[in-house]
């Protein structure tokens, strides 16, 4: 049922086969988008509407007032909002780049390359995982202070790079990779080097582009290294601003919360663009791959 | 042979360095500092950190004292057994679903994986604030009423917690989804043509085909999903653990020992499902 139109993504014309997935699909996807679909509605309520009870799905009269207010006041409180923005787009863009790399140059060795201790690392990893997040915030800050990285902009970049996940995920996919492909490269004189760009990164591609969403995500809503090790407002990122827009300590609950929605939307939409990107990575270099 | 091994273990190692030095600085050794910590009572003052050795008694406290962590740790523990296999099934049939030729594929992926995207950081916490996690007036519905009318019996809970939670619950399976995805389309196609030339029906080789190929990634799922469950960032008791750390009489030794127990358990959990995993599947594929 599934042998028409070739390789194509999205076969062009709908056919009476594919009614019983739609059945399925249709609902669940529907159920699924509703809260983003809030997301945007919610950014251009006017506040009697942002307060409506019970809370009003579909705006009514859309306005532009919250991103208005959101850049405004900005500008009173010292540090432009273009600052945070810029900031956390630097900083989000060095850590998923470098995430990548390390992570599947570890995945590469302890897949493929004989070592002592090659064992133990991965289990170590694995049991990195499960730990909170929270607990070791303040052993780390220890840390962060002994290397002298407060309020230094690495601070938001070099504790996230080894990201336990990132090299589950990509391991688990190199192991797939059968050893006769890296050995009849080896043959055929292929460097490390070669191998590894040439070979690993190309089928991987999948688990790839996951870590790059993951880590994305990660640095893009992380808001603990601007609260705990960045005292310099001009250095603080985006989420970080954007999460004192709510915040009781300032007071402004009431009118913070149209600028915060403003903001969510703005927070969210280049994550959508990320995963729109990167999906089609995850979905096709698999089916060419050659691995078989 | 031997001058080979070597080099090859080096380049090995120079692969993993710049990964094993991330993460000795910014995990490893924060772990272990915190699983110190557990063992003492911490006072932060002016001039730095005061610690004294007080044995188990923090873990102690926990269980014996806090009855708050020991009941959201019971109903974690509840929530998650009934949760996991839902998330994985559902992933399970949305990426074979999703792997099918239809129209409007890509668009349909990207809504099911849209959640992952927002269900971390501020956005998913508003979101939950609004109360927009949950079916709109669920209330109202007759099914619904039903079940709160008769709460005692196991099965009603389990379907209300269901019935409160879809939505969050649809929302964890993102990545599941993906990663199955990716791991059916690595399938190759032969095989079930192959089965289907000897009369197996598509019921037949999803049973006998599709699943024992998946079966790998469907232990990285498992693995995979019980993590981000419970590290989850709005998870009941790593708010319960986040403000131990800053309260005086508790202080940061307990909220260590705290997330040791969890760690424990967490880990205690991903064995025991793995392994029952593991010894089923060699039964039934090997």
């Amino acid at each position: 049922m599934s042998a028409f139109h070739g390789t194509k993504m999205n076969p062009s014309k709908f056919h009476k086969s594919q009614l019983k997935f739609f059945v399925f699909l249709i609902p669940l996807a529907v159920f699924m988008a509703l809260p983003i679909v809030y997301v945007f509605f919610h950014a251009f309520k006017p506040i009697d509407e942002l307060f409506a009870y019970p809370p009003r799905f579909f705006v009514e009269k859309p306005t532009w007032q919250n991103f208005a207010d959101l850049f405004g006041r900005a500008n009173a409180s010292g540090v432009p909002m273009s600052r945070y923005l810029f900031n956390s787009i630097v900083i989000t863009l060095i850590v998923v780049f470098l995430t990548i790399i390390i992570s599947t140059m570890a995945g590469y060795a302890l897949s493929k390359k004989e070592f002592k201790l090659k064992k133990t690392i991965f289990e170590i990893n694995t049991l990195a995982l499960m730990f909170v997040p929270a607990a070791v915030a303040i052993p780390r800050y220890l840390i962060i202070d002994e290397l002298g990285l407060i309020n230094n902009f690495l601070v938001h970049i070099l504790p996230l790079l080894a990201m336990p996940i990132g090299l589950f995920l990509v391991k688990q996919f190199i192991d797939q990779i059968p050893n006769e492909l890296i050995e009849a490269a080896k043959l055929d004189g292929a460097s490390d080097i070669h191998i590894f760009t040439k070979i690993i990164i190309p089928l991987v591609k999948p688990a790839i582009a996951t870590i790059a969403i993951l880590s994305f995500q990660l640095v893009w809503n992380s808001v603990e290294s601007s609260t705990l090790y960045v005292n310099d407002e001009g250095l603080k990122t985006f989420s970080f601003y954007m999460s004192t827009l709510t915040s009781q300590a300032t007071g402004n609950v009431v009118a913070g919360q149209g600028m915060a929605a403003a903001a969510s939307l703005i927070m969210f939409v280049p994550n959508l663009i990320i995963f729109i990107v990167l999906q089609s990575q995850v979905m096709n270099t698999m089916a060419h791959s050659g691995i078989k | 042979m031997k001058g080979l091994k070597t080099k090859n273990s080096l380049v090995g190692l120079l692969f993993v360095s710049p990964w094993i030095i991330g993460f000795a600085i910014f995990t490893a050794f924060p772990l272990l500092y915190s699983l110190f910590l557990s063992f003492q009572k911490v006072k932060i003052t002016t001039s730095g950190i005061q610690t004294e050795f007080i044995r188990f008694e923090n873990f102690q406290y926990a269980f014996v004292v806090d009855a708050i962590y020991t009941e959201r740790l019971t109903k974690y523990l509840e929530e998650m057994i009934i949760s996991v296999p839902i998330i994985i099934v559902f992933s399970l049939i949305i990426a074979l679903l999703l792997n099918q030729r239809i129209k409007f594929r890509g668009m349909f992926r990207t809504i099911f994986f849209l959640p992952v995207i927002i269900a971390s950081g501020p956005v998913m916490k508003e979101l939950i604030d609004q109360g927009i996690t949950t079916i709109p007036t669920i209330e109202k519905y007759a099914i619904y009423q039903a079940l709160t009318e008769s709460p005692d019996g196991f099965l009603n809970g389990i379907l209300l917690y269901l019935i409160k939670n879809l939505i969050m619950i649809l929302w964890f399976s993102g990545v599941q989804i993906l990663i199955f995805i990716a791991a059916l389309q690595k399938m190759d196609k032969q095989i079930y043509e192959a089965a289907k030339i000897d009369g197996a029906s598509n019921w037949e080789s999803f049973w006998k085909v599709t699943l024992p190929s998946l079966f790998p990634m469907i232990i990285v799922n498992t693995i995979y999903t019980i993590v981000m469950y419970s590290m989850f960032s709005l998870n009941p008791i790593i708010e319960h653990i986040q403000t131990n750390m800053f309260k005086v009489d508790t202080g940061f030794g307990y909220a260590s020992a705290l997330s040791w127990i969890y760690f424990l358990i967490i880990a205690l959990a991903l064995a025991l499902s793995v392994g029952a995993m593991t010894l089923k599947g060699k039964k039934n594929y090997n």
